[in-house]
């Protein structure tokens, strides 16, 4: 008989790579794993965040254009009931981008302390600019506030639209009840007025939801491109563990191969007891490898009940038994444990006792068989510590019988 | 242990196949065990001399789909000494048996050896544990179940395995004889634990008689 030990059995996953027996499903339920939608979550985060400091970049941009562009002039050139107020509410203006522009300019988001205190500044502005217009002239040209801090208001809160929306009403619904309360109007003046008030919202609104939608799309499509990341880390890590069971498959037939190129040209003789052995051998370990793959409630005993299949077509006259309730074994662990009791098993020459016992300690399987094989052959004792705990095997010959047990400590 | 007239047992199967078969072990065994009676009902055991058999051999599923525990439980709340033969292997049946006051509990897969010495033993008021049994024991993890010492344990494994206590013996450093020993412990162990019956009550008290246990133990 071959020498094939416990080591020399091919062993899948005997080379120690983790998680080389779990398959491409392990990849995808990593993937689909708690941390997996973290990491998506975060990513949409990230997105939606630049988004954000993109469009301040732009708000920052278009608030100091507007602000030196189109209120500049006004406030120079016209009329003002205190020319001082509305200089110092412009200047008060001015100086909310000039601080903004340190974080906007750096991409980062702005600090609650710097929104807080730029949404107050910027309303009292607003305030003591409106204060300083004449009634007669709300809405026209000097009245260039109020069209221009509602683009600081945006570029403060743009992340916090329900407070941007409930401030920006508020500016629009204190604008038009000073407006109203500050003497009659007459029709003409309420059409301009509002005209200039709907103006000013539609831009305002558009600009809100351009931003949402920009910033939603970012975030569908950063999902987009992580779910496409994670399915191309699928396929690859399929074909891998497909690749690797061919390997291991390989590995299995290494001994099986020259056994069936033997029989077929002639050079070994299907008479010879070594040679019959050593396809019995074969024969089990193949067994076992095919059940392996079989999706079964208690695969240590399914792969156990291949290997017993295989010595009784044999015609070895085999006692199964299995006691103690189920345990998972993980497939490693399964491979160490059944690889040398198929290897004694093959070897049976007419009786074997083979048993499954799990307790609350420990999963042991036992072959008690009469073999002719010497103590120099057949299984080796050996002790493997694995990630799932200790697997020991031990091998004794009392006379023409051989018992071999492999013990998995949990 | 010798018997002045031979071993009675009736046997109740609901497979006229099965209880020839029984009967023919039994009549060969030696010494030969006389069948007083059997058929395919309990009721076989509470008549005729069935009634006074030593020995009932009991299977467990008899045509019905529920197990014939109940008929078990009255059996041996009346003192009958029983042996379950059945062709169920899980675990749980055979401790379920063992807690009912049977003496022994053999599956069908075990042969014609394991069920005379099973029989023979039960006659003489002793409880005999089978390979299957043993690792039923074994593997025993339900919260009701005595403390075996380690010995104890490497016994009942062993057996489990090998199925021979020549080879237990070999293993162990111990005899035949000691193997048995330690299997009655067992089961003297198992018979104190959990619902009482009247056949552990004269189980421990054969067990106080042969010197295995003593009273204060108990």
């Amino acid at each position: 008989m071959t020498s094939d030990g416990p080591g020399g059995d091919g062993r899948p996953g005997g080379d120690g790579r983790p998680g080389a027996e779990d398959g491409p499903g392990r990849a995808a339920r990593a993937e689909d794993a708690p941390g997996g939608v973290g990491r998506a979550e975060t990513s949409g985060d990230a997105a939606a965040g630049q988004m954000d400091a993109t469009m301040r970049t732009v708000l920052l941009c278009v608030t100091v254009v507007l602000q030196l562009g189109l209120s500049l002039g006004p406030l120079f050139t016209e009329e003002y009931r205190s020319r001082p107020l509305a200089t110092g509410a412009f200047a008060a203006l001015a100086c909310v981008p000039a601080v903004c522009s340190w974080w906007v300019l750096r991409q980062r988001p702005l600090p609650a302390a710097v929104t807080a205190g730029g949404t107050a500044v910027v309303l009292a502005a607003a305030f003591c600019a409106t204060a300083a217009v004449d009634p007669g002239r709300r809405f026209q040209a000097p009245d260039w506030s109020f069209g221009l801090v509602q683009w600081h208001l945006l570029l403060l809160l743009l992340d916090r639209i329900r407070l941007l929306v409930a401030v920006l009403a508020a500016h629009l619904t204190a604008s038009m009840g000073t407006f109203l309360v500050a003497g009659p109007p007459d029709r003409a003046a309420i059409g301009a007025a509002c005209t200039v008030a709907f103006g000013a919202v539609s831009v305002q609104a558009a600009v809100i939801v351009i931003s949402r939608l920009l910033r939603r799309r970012s975030r569908e499509a950063l999902a987009v491109a992580d779910e496409h990341d994670r399915l191309e880390l699928r396929v690859l890590t399929a074909r891998q563990w497909e690749q690797h069971q061919r390997t291991l498959f390989a590995g299995q037939l290494g001994t099986t191969l020259p056994l069936l190129a033997g029989l077929a040209d002639g050079a070994l003789d299907p008479r010879d007891e070594d040679t019959r052995r050593r396809c019995a051998l074969a024969a089990t370990q193949l067994r076992r490898l095919f059940a392996e793959n079989d999706e079964t409630p208690d695969p240590l005993v399914h792969e156990m009940t291949a290997c017993v299949d295989v010595a009784e077509r044999r015609g070895v006259n085999v006692s199964f038994a299995v006691s103690g309730a189920p345990v998972t074994v993980p497939a490693q662990v399964r491979r160490r444990l059944t690889g040398p009791v198929a290897t004694a098993l093959s070897a049976a020459r007419g009786r074997a006792r083979v048993s499954v016992l799990r307790t609350g300690e420990a999963v042991r399987i036992a072959v008690v068989t009469d073999t002719d094989t010497d103590t120099d052959s057949g299984p080796r004792p050996e002790a493997v510590t694995t990630a799932d705990g200790r697997v020991e095997v031990v091998s004794d010959h009392y006379g023409d019988f051989l018992r071999l047990e492999a013990l998995w400590r949990r | 242990m010798a018997q002045m007239t031979p071993v009675s047992t009736v046997i109740v199967d609901d497979h006229p196949a099965v209880r020839a078969g029984v009967a023919q072990w039994l009549s060969a065994g030696t010494p030969p065990i006389r069948v007083a009676a059997s058929g395919n009902d309990v009721s076989v055991a509470w008549s005729g001399e069935g009634a006074t058999a030593d020995v009932v051999i009991l299977d467990l599923h008899l045509g019905g789909p529920v197990p014939a525990t109940g008929e078990l439980r009255r059996l041996t709340e009346a003192g009958r000494r029983v042996v379950v033969y059945s062709m169920r292997a899980d675990d749980a049946t055979a401790l379920q048996c063992l807690e009912l006051g049977a003496l022994s509990y053999l599956t069908k897969a075990e042969g014609a050896d394991h069920l005379l010495e099973a029989t023979v033993t039960a006659a003489d008021g002793r409880a005999y544990t089978p390979p299957s049994l043993a690792g039923a024991l074994a593997g025993d993890r339900s919260a009701s179940r005595p403390v075996l010492s380690a010995r104890e344990t490497e016994v009942l494994i062993e057996w489990f395995q090998s199925e021979s206590k020549v080879f237990v013996g070999r293993r162990l450093g111990i005899s035949p004889h000691t193997v048995n020993s330690h299997l009655e412990h067992i089961r003297i162990k198992y018979a104190m634990s959990g619902r009482q019956a009247a056949t552990k009550a004269a189980l421990l008290a054969r067990a106080i008689q042969d010197g295995l246990v003593r009273l204060d133990d108990l």
